[in-house]
């Protein structure tokens, strides 16, 4: 019904991978060493240096062709890099998005020129994208989307409201997902997507904190923004296939279940060798369902390296549901095994991982698609496979 | 098709013939089911894995996880497990030759309930075994026991014991076995060695039954889906309603993930690489789900599902049952759980990713 034709039995990393791995493993520890980075859950700071420096390691863009910057490597190889960086906790935020979302929309949609222009510096490190998707009346119903662009002389004008949009305040440019035409009976047709450099005339980016207090979300105001015609991503009207094409490898990916890794590592540490049955029983149990998850996320990926498209987006939405349930399940033991109080200004390295852990929990299973949407995708698809 | 597929395909033919309700009852109440193992012998799928030389149908253990998953899924109620992944496996290692027909298998560690004594230039042993699997059907009992500080190998034929029957929560035989001085002949004993230890039987039993609950999860989701599909009420389908959507994603996630962890694990015992750690995690990950999925199963098929005459209730007393057998979720959780600790969390991720050297 699901994962029918996927096999779990081959999942063994070719050598050159795990060689891969190990260079990720020993610079990620030489960077901590040095102070580079400090040990931050959910994604870690924008911290450019530490992206010009992994971009230089060849370790963005690592799939795509050496023409636009790539390394033309596997998913596979994607893949090991993604599990080091979440497992180290590193600072990934100014060119997580653009790596994983913009690059890749970029170069299946994208023209020679949007390549040229953005696919090599994303790939140094250098260029970092924010995702205008969103807005107040439209998260998990994204058809539902009122931005509008309007054709004038030479391209568009964008008029409306994106929020919750995630560092566009210090990104170098935007996808902004519009309404090209009226919501008529098709609720996917008539949506586009446009690529705006930023800051820009007509477009201003205004801070929502976080519930930590931080910056990292915004709301983006569009006033009549102009857009060139040279600025469409794709083709006006498939805006809805273009940005539900990339879901089954970004839904399915380790950045959906490892964000609370780095925790669960701790608390391994802490209860130490002479653990009491309560500690073992419970490790143990968050570790096999780490491991069943892993091992989805890794056939998922490891399908991708065989074919460029596999249809296993209701796959992915079902790791993605799993994943980020399970990332909570490692933040509750944490707090029922060592009575731990999760707290961000501690010296304590647990306990400041189980308070960043705690203050980041309610997005994970939001952002990406809602529990309550991937179930329904879930659900559908048993329907329609009777 | 590859020859995975057709084997599978054969498998599945078999075991679809006796899924049906008599034929469930009534091996319910046998405690097995005598016909399909005769299925299973004619087409040779009893010995699979079991190398050619020592008699057996060759094959590798994921292939015999595949049929195994299978057995599963239509609640065969059958010794395939013991004879081919663990008796057939422990004799042909040992070189002791194979008997013909079903075997029953059991793991004795201490504190030893059996006694091993040399008589009359013979082999005794005494002493009673709870809970072995299909014994009162096998034509031999094969143990890997530990006597004193030694490990043995022993195929006891059908002579040397007697059986009081008991059962699992499923009907399936989990019989009390008693020896009493019974005689074993020299060439029906042998040490065991570095490859054919009590825990590499352990993990191989555990492999089975997780294997075979991942199959029963995904015959309850298809039950409880087409259910879903079927069942009117409030004037639509069941499956129409949101909160029926949500239950039945779960159910699905659950029968997944078993399946990831089971079939992984089959390949880690297949290769002999961290085979113990991927037994862990899929004995632990899919008894959890059978316990979620069986209860989500029930919930959502109402009252029907807990009648006799409906076929929900085969598998869902089997994955209650095989929880518990060959190490429960509580036994590898803590093992798991105490092989991380004593390693730490760096060397643990490293295990994890298959990255460290010494885990191999």
């Amino acid at each position: 019904m699901l994962f029918d034709n996927t096999d779990f039995t081959s999942l063994e990393l070719p050598s050159h991978v795990v060689r891969l791995r190990r260079e990720v493993r020993d610079f990620l520890e030489a960077e901590r060493r040095q102070g580079s980075f400090q040990v931050h859950l959910g994604h870690g700071e924008f911290d450019a240096a530490f992206s010009r420096k992994v971009g230089a390691r060849g370790w963005i863009g690592i799939t795509w062709p050496r023409k636009y910057g790539g390394h033309e490597g596997s998913y596979l190889e994607r893949f090991v890099v993604t599990e080091e960086l979440l497992a180290a906790a590193a600072p990934v935020s100014a060119h997580w998005v653009a790596d994983r979302q913009s690059g890749p929309s970029l170069l299946r949609w994208g023209t020679e020129a949007q390549r040229q222009k953005y696919l090599p510096a994303i790939a140094k490190g250098e260029c970092y994208f924010a995702i205008g998707m969103s807005e107040p009346n439209s998260g998990s119903d994204l058809a539902s989307v009122k931005t509008r662009a309007e054709r004038v002389a030479g391209g568009w004008k964008l008029t409306g409201q994106k929020v919750w949009t995630s560092w566009a305040h210090k990104a170098h440019a935007m996808f902004v997902l519009c309404r090209t035409s009226p919501l008529g009976e098709n609720r996917h047709e008539g949506l586009s997507q446009f690529i705006v450099d930023l800051p820009a005339p007509g477009i201003t980016i205004r801070p929502i904190r976080f519930l930590n207090n931080e910056h990292h979300f915004n709301e983006v105001f569009f006033d009549e923004a102009f857009v060139p015609d040279e600025m469409v991503l794709g083709e006006i009207g498939q805006g809805w296939k273009q940005v539900t094409s990339e879901l089954a490898l970004e839904r399915s990916g380790p950045e959906r279940y490892m964000n609370t890794l780095p925790l669960l590592l701790a608390m391994i540490d802490r209860a130490g060798p002479t653990a009491d049955r309560m500690a073992r029983l419970t490790i143990g149990n968050l570790l096999a369902r780490f491991a069943g998850i892993r091992t989805m996320s890794l056939a998922i990926a490891t399908e991708f390296s065989k074919e460029t498209t596999p249809n296993l987006a209701t796959e992915a939405a079902l790791v993605k549901d799993i994943g980020t349930h399970f990332e909570r399940e490692v933040t509750e033991a944490a707090k029922m095994l060592f009575d731990a109080t999760p707290a961000t200004d501690t010296q304590d390295e647990l306990e400041r991982l189980l308070g960043e852990a705690t203050i980041f929990a309610p997005i994970s299973t939001i952002r990406g698609g809602t529990t309550q949407v991937l179930r329904g995708i879930v659900a559908k698809r048993l329907e329609a496979s009777l | 098709m590859n020859d995975s597929a057709l084997l599978q395909d054969a498998a599945r033919r078999v075991f679809l013939d006796f899924y049906e309700s008599d034929r469930l009852q009534s091996a319910r109440q046998q405690g097995w089911s005598a016909e399909l193992w005769s299925a299973l012998e004619e087409t040779g799928m009893s010995l699979i894995s079991v190398p050619e030389a020592a008699g057996g149908s060759g094959g590798s253990v994921v292939e015999a996880a595949e049929v195994l998953r299978l057995a599963g899924k239509y609640c065969a109620s059958v010794p395939l497990a013991e004879t081919a992944l663990l008796a057939g496996w422990a004799l042909a290692g040992v070189g002791i030759d194979v008997p013909r027909g079903p075997l029953a298998f059991r793991i004795i560690e201490s504190p030893d309930p059996l006694q091993l004594r040399r008589r009359d230039n013979a082999w005794r042993l005494s002493g009673t075994v709870e809970n072995v699997p299909w014994a009162r059907h096998a034509s031999a009992v094969v143990l890997i026991a530990s006597f004193g500080a030694e490990s043995k190998v022993v195929c006891a034929p059908k002579s040397a014991y007697r059986v009081l029957p008991h059962a699992n929560l499923a009907g399936e035989a989990r019989d009390c076995v008693v020896f009493d001085e019974a005689t074993i002949e020299d060439t029906q004993i042998a040490g065991a060695t570095a490859s054919i230890t009590a825990d590499k039987a352990l993990q191989r039993g555990a492999l089975a039954r997780a294997v075979q609950m991942d199959g029963a999860l995904e015959r309850v989701l298809e039950l409880t889906a087409a259910y879903a599909k079927q069942r009117v009420q409030f004037g639509r389908p069941i499956i129409k309603f949101q909160a029926v959507q949500q239950e039945l994603a779960r159910l699905a996630g659950e029968a997944a993930i078993a399946k990831a962890s089971a079939m992984a694990a089959a390949a880690a015992v297949m290769s002999d690489d961290r085979s113990a750690l991927a037994v862990a995690y899929a004995k632990v990950k899919v008894g959890e789900a059978a316990q979620s999925g069986a209860g989500i199963g029930h919930q959502l098929h109402g009252a029907i599902g807990v009648t006799d005459e409906y076929l929900l209730h085969h598998s869902t007393l089997r994955l209650w049952a095989w929880r518990s057998e060959y190490g429960s979720e509580a036994y590898w959780a803590d093992r798991l759980g105490g092989h991380a600790m004593s390693r730490g969390g760096a060397a643990m991720w490293e295990e994890i990713t298959g990255s460290a050297a010494d885990a191999r």
